[in-house]
């Protein structure tokens, strides 16, 4: 690390390089040392305008298609809460037997985006090995939803009313062979990821958040509830086939009977829920009632009765990172939305970072960013202040990469 | 921390709030194969009272759960619904409760709430700068999702005037709607 | 036109100008062991010094603009540049957002276009070949 001028800004990618990040953040730290003392996050970068488009061009069901862009990683949890407010608001009840197949479709992506991130959570710590492990495992699930949905992302299988794809019999036992290959390997992948003396070393106590700042601060999600906040949407006001289910918030005293709210904690939340999807959704497919898929299968009639309509509709739905909640508002005579408001869980747990990083190290820093699993790629730009000798320093996102490198490195010897 | 019905809570709102309640709807659905019901309650409050129907909110439970603030462009007013849930934590006995508060356009000012809610300053900052509305108190009135060089006075979900109308990137031969 | 071996291993560098990132993780798949480009010598790197292909994602932010014309210029010569995805040709799904500052070819010159939303990752590497073909006869001076 080279300081060729002082007392100018210079800016520090914090974040690994490698492209599976999302959208650009940036983050300004003030360092003491090593330790760094205050953080300031700016966002914004990747704002596209999403809710006037759907606001001033489209009509609702157009809508949908742009709700799945909002987060490619995440691309069935948009779509699912957007057509719930609209159905809400207009007061079409979907058929029981598209809402299981919903939920079926809601599982599988949250298991495809947990394996993601235990593969980039990996990356950061050094792990390059583990990194495309967990990269491989996950090429199953994208395979089956290839094989049900018919892509491997952008899947558009929602439909205001229902569903657009049936899940035939004919589908069913290759459903059930994936399944089974992963309940055989999670014993394994539990043993890569908790009983690991360097993952260990790397993850626990750092990155602590406490209860009471998670409650204050409105965090949700698995980072929420490593840190003892047991909210889910599934559990709490369950939707679609969650009503039918008797589904529990997985907090991490499960395996280790207290609650730290570290990295590794969080790493314990997000395991655990990808055993509970698989569960589900063999619980889906064995009670799955029959029946229409679709209240409404002809579109004209479909947009005549959304441009009648009159009235709001909230959408909730739990998605791989928290909690989504879509605000949808109709006007009778009007074929666009009135308001349309989004919020993605990640708006909420970025309130988090500061008091997650603080007190740290630089070397964590990647690692304590990545574990919110934040859905927009973990910045791009920060300035770091060092308060002893009042000089600003880049460092490239090599550089920190290869701090966080360096200090699995020193640990192992 | 008692979980009372939707009935009660609005009760207990007319008997906080007096004058400035002005409305109240009920919305329930049934779900699913078992048919478990989905609850959901409007309160429509006046200005003047909207602090105090926060804090009678965080009487109802120790830390409330605010969702995100959505704002309407009703031609001579803005309306700002903020969503929050009550009860979380306990099967199936969860309220998701939208405080409705209308304010005119030549009076576009709301007190703040991130005293009492520290979680609600990004949402606050948002409604800032996306519809012009001034929250009074605010601790950091920076802009949050548009760019630095983005126009004063344009505001992207305003439906009148000072929305973005003339900022947009139409592709050649496509007419405006 | 036929080429009997590569000279060299091509380097890539990839940058997100404001996308969903369903391009993006379709280019990490290309890395990983099913799709495994690495096996041929495509390699990520993290700074635009080393790189000979430039990878861009997503529909031009405002924001965005200066810092696409300036990775462009660190990227040394010959290099090629692969716009990937439907929001860079032109704006995709977005294109009457306020916030957008046109497709990437009117800031930076491209070579190679890969429609899709998002493209699979077989056409990713496809569209990679054809740039290093590409790259390839530059640097041996045909046209």
């Amino acid at each position: 690390m080279t300081m060729e001028k002082t007392k100018t800004t210079y800016t520090i990618p914090v974040g690994p390089i490698h492209p599976a990040l999302k959208e650009p953040v940036r983050l300004d730290l003030s360092v003491d040392g090593e330790e760094i003392v205050d953080l300031d996050i700016t966002v914004g970068q990747v704002h596209r305008g999403i809710e006037w488009l759907g606001m001033n061009r489209n009509n609702p069901i157009q809508n949908i298609y742009l709700a799945e862009r909002v987060c490619g990683i995440c691309c069935v949890c948009h779509p699912f809460a957007f057509v719930m407010a609209v159905e809400h608001a207009a007061g079409i009840i979907p058929p029981e037997r598209a809402e299981y197949i919903r939920v079926i479709i809601a599982e599988m992506e949250r298991i495809h985006s947990h394996l993601l991130w235990a593969g980039v959570a990996a990356h950061e710590i050094g792990f390059d090995t583990v990194f495309y492990l967990a990269w491989r495992v996950r090429e199953e699930i994208m395979d089956l939803m290839e094989y049900v949905a018919g892509n491997r992302n952008t899947k558009a299988m929602f439909q205001i009313g229902g569903v657009r794809r049936d899940i035939t019999e004919e589908q069913l036992p290759r459903i059930r062979k994936s399944l089974d290959y992963y309940k055989s390997i999670f014993n394994q992948l539990k043993t890569v990821f908790l009983d690991d003396t360097t993952i260990k070393m790397r993850t626990k106590n750092v990155g602590i958040l406490k209860t009471e700042d998670a409650l204050k601060l409105l965090t949700c999600g698995p980072t929420g509830r490593a840190s003892g906040v047991a909210k889910d949407v599934r559990q709490d006001q369950p939707y679609a086939a969650y009503a039918d289910l008797d589904i529990k918030a997985i907090t991490p005293d499960i395996i280790t009977g207290t609650v730290v709210g570290d990295v590794y904690d969080r790493i314990i939340v997000r395991l655990l829920e990808v055993k509970q999807s698989i569960e589900i959704i063999e619980h889906c497919l064995d009670e799955m009632p029959s029946g229409d898929i679709l209240t409404e299968p002809k579109i004209a009639k479909l947009l005549n009765t959304l441009t009648k309509a009159e009235g709001e509709g909230v959408g909730r739905h739990e998605a791989p990172r928290g909690e989504v909640i879509h605000y949808v508002r109709l006007e009778p005579g009007r074929e666009t939305l009135s308001t349309w408001k989004i919020r993605a869980p990640t708006y909420v747990n970025l309130m988090a970072i500061p008091t997650i990083l603080k007190g740290g190290q630089i070397a964590d820093v990647p690692i304590a960013f990545a574990s919110i699993d934040p859905c927009i790629s973990c910045t791009n730009r920060a300035v770091i202040v060092d308060k002893r000798t009042n000089k600003k320093s880049i460092l490239s996102g090599k550089e920190l990469h290869e701090l966080s490198i360096e200090k699995t490195r020193k640990l192992k010897c | 921390m008692e979980i009372l019905s939707p009935e009660e809570i609005i009760d207990g709102f007319k008997k906080a709030l007096g004058n400035s309640f002005i409305d109240s709807k009920i919305y329930e659905q049934e779900v699913a194969v078992k048919k478990n019901v989905f609850r959901t309650i409007w309160v429509y409050v006046k200005r003047e009272a909207f602090r105090k129907a926060v804090e009678h909110i965080c009487k109802l439970q120790e830390y409330p759960h605010l969702a995100i603030i959505s704002s309407s462009d009703l031609g001579d007013s803005v309306e700002l619904i903020y969503h929050f849930t009550i009860y979380y934590g306990h099967h199936l006995e969860e309220i998701s409760l939208g405080l409705r508060v209308n304010l005119p356009k030549n009076d576009l000012k709301i007190p703040t709430i991130t005293d009492i809610i520290p979680g609600a300053l990004f949402t606050e900052r948002e409604t800032q700068e996306m519809m012009g509305v001034e929250v009074v108190g605010i601790p950091d009135s920076r802009r949050l999702f548009l760019p630095d060089g983005f126009p004063e006075g344009v505001y992207p979900w305003r439906t009148d005037e000072t929305g973005p109308q003339d900022i947009l990137r139409v592709l050649p031969g496509r007419k405006q709607k | 036109m036929s080429f009997k071996s590569f000279k060299r291993a091509l380097w890539v560098y990839h940058l997100n100008t404001g996308s969903c990132n369903g391009c993006d993780i379709e280019i990490l798949a290309v890395l990983t062991p099913r799709y495994d480009a690495e096996r041929f010598g495509i390699m990520l790197v993290g700074s635009p010094r080393h790189a000979d292909v430039l990878l861009v994602t997503g529909p031009v932010g405002r924001q965005m603009v200066p810092r696409l014309k300036r990775i462009y210029e660190q990227v040394p010569d010959p290099k090629m540049v692969i716009a990937i995805g439907g929001c860079g040709l032109e704006g995709g799904v977005f294109h009457e957002s306020y916030n957008l500052a046109g497709p990437i070819d009117q800031h930076i010159p491209v070579d190679v276009y890969v429609p899709g939303c998002p493209p699979r990752p077989e056409a990713i590497i496809e569209a990679v070949v054809k740039a290093w073909v590409k790259l390839e006869k530059v640097e041996q001076g045909v046209s």
